[in-house]
């Protein structure tokens, strides 16, 4: 095939979206508000995901050590305890440190009745340790529990179970409300692309009878449908960065419900605007293109 | 040159549209094919465009043997047969010079030859004017002879007219077959499906009459336009 017959072809493609413009802006439509559909859904998913890590975060296991224990053991604890597998952080919180945190929540006057126990200072020493596995917890605190130097340990195995099933659950939902979404889409998105090529069989069939190829047919449709691709996924970039970004404001103002979440646990847009661009653009112009050319396929046939 | 050996068609609802054909059209034949509806004129032209596959026997259609083509050779097939249809057949979204440029673009055609090729087919159907319009644009028999030029312009060895006066007016079918006359007297052969007795009497010359899916009168006849 000619250069020049390849730039016809292309330039035909790109005809053909203004010449059949209101086939085209249904396609463009049902595409942008499909797009905006599942990326809402994985982005919303990615979120919730993000905020039961979160909450996972802050569960931790809290090591009591020995009320005689010696610097070198608490020491070599440490190593120990870093040593496990399934442990990401570890964090000591000494006696002294335990009691001013007390003492700071109290009035003055309890304050000042404290301040004579404080050289009786009742509490432990004490090890914060977050782990990377939730649903190991329990394994790794039997395992604290063998060391030297613990007196106890104190782990929220339950609710660490009860996290693991939020999370498996929200996995699941969201998992299978976008895959529904994707199907849904696809089905309109086909019907669509089939409507508009129905409306031009007539067309495809003239072309087959002056011995035009399948490819050299395909082609000009292949390019209309990516450039319809293409412009509703920058339509739906541009829709979503906006919603998301309200979305984002209006969730950060919710103090109370950021101490709950953390207030990193939130994606601001530019944290993942390129991977939802490529996303974008990639199944933009994927559904567009091959839905248009696969519809077509039942036209040449003649 | 087309042949048909033996030929029977027999659609899937059991009709039979064509019952042993033998037929030889020659290169440089002129000829008119008629019949009632349901004689088999319609099945025989789908034969030859390779829409359809023959129940039995052989189709020869420019050298191409249509039982033994390979669905990669019909687009080659098609581009060594021009056809006009009834209804014109247009693509719509496409300007006269666009709708006749396109077969030649089919074909690989460079640039230059078609810039000259499609003016020229044009000014042998009379539309020179009518290269910008449009087809919804054209009377219906401007449209016909806009699918004149487009099946003449990559000069092909025949040109199949399916009732290409069937959507005119009666006094420009007669200028729509001298043209199919003009283009026959440079070499192609054309065959054309017609209910218009008329205009087979006025022309005369070699005429093919279908009944029943068999052929039942095929003699070259002397027209009236000769008389005068």
């Amino acid at each position: 095939m000619r250069v020049s017959s390849v730039g016809y072809l292309v330039k035909q493609g790109a005809t053909s979206v203004w010449k059949n413009r209101m086939m085209s802006f249904a396609s463009f439509c049902i595409l942008l508000v499909s797009l905006m559909l599942v990326g809402f859904s994985v982005l919303a998913g990615i979120n919730i995901s993000s905020i039961v890590s979160g909450i996972e975060d802050k569960n931790e296991i809290v090591v009591i050590l020995h009320d005689k224990i010696s610097d070198e053991q608490i020491d070599s604890l440490y190593v120990k305890l870093k040593e496990l597998s399934n442990v990401s952080d570890v964090s000591f919180y000494s006696k002294e440190e335990a009691w001013e945190s007390i003492v700071e929540g109290m009035t003055e006057e309890e304050k000042n009745f404290m301040q004579y126990a404080e050289n009786d200072n009742p509490l432990p020493d004490t090890y914060r340790v977050k782990v990377s596995d939730l649903t190991l917890m329990e394994i790794t605190t039997s395992q604290i529990k063998t060391f030297a130097g613990v007196e106890s340990v104190q782990s929220p195995t339950s609710f660490a179970d009860a996290l693991v099933s939020i999370r498996n659950i929200v996995t699941l939902i969201s998992s299978t409300v976008v895959f529904a979404l994707i199907l849904v889409c696809l089905v309109i998105i086909s019907n669509t692309t089939r409507t508009s090529v129905h409306a031009r069989r007539k067309e495809i069939n003239i072309m087959k009878y002056v011995g035009a190829t399948n490819t050299f047919i395909r082609v000009p449709f292949f390019i209309e449908g990516m450039i319809i691709g293409i412009a509703s996924a920058i339509g739906a970039l541009v829709l979503t960065r906006f919603a998301y970004n309200e979305l984002y404001v209006v969730f950060n103002d919710q103090l109370k419900l950021m101490n709950i979440i953390g207030s990193n646990s939130l994606y601001a847009f530019s944290e993942i605007s390129f991977p939802v661009t490529v996303c974008y653009l990639a199944a933009g112009t994927l559904i567009g293109a091959l839905g248009t050319t696969i519809s077509t396929g039942k036209y040449l046939k003649v | 040159m087309v042949e048909f050996k033996d030929v029977s068609v027999t659609y899937s609802s059991g009709v039979d549209a064509l019952n042993k054909i033998n037929l030889k059209i020659n290169d440089g034949d002129f000829a008119f094919v008629v019949g009632s509806n349901g004689a088999g004129k319609s099945t025989l032209i789908k034969l030859i465009l390779k829409e359809i596959d023959a129940t039995e026997g052989t189709v020869i259609a420019n050298g191409y043997n249509l039982k033994k083509i390979r669905r990669s050779k019909i687009s080659k097939l098609r581009r060594t047969i021009g056809v006009v249809f009834q209804d014109f057949r247009l693509i719509p979204t496409m300007t006269v010079y666009e709708n006749i440029a396109f077969v030649l673009r089919v074909i690989d055609a460079p640039k230059k030859y078609i810039k000259t090729r499609v003016p020229y087919a044009l000014e042998l159907v009379g539309l020179s004017d009518k290269m910008k319009a449009y087809p919804d644009q054209l009377s219906g028999g401007e449209q016909q002879r806009v699918a004149l030029a487009r099946a003449l312009v990559n000069d092909p060895k025949l040109i199949i007219a399916d009732e290409p006066t069937g959507n005119i007016d009666p006094e420009l079918s007669y200028d729509i077959v001298e043209l199919l006359k003009c283009i026959n007297e440079c070499g192609t052969t054309i065959l054309m499906v017609t209910h218009e007795h008329n205009l087979v009497r006025y022309f005369g010359g070699r005429v093919i009459n279908l009944d029943g899916g068999k052929i039942v009168f095929d003699e070259v006849v002397g027209g009236s336009n000769e008389s005068k």
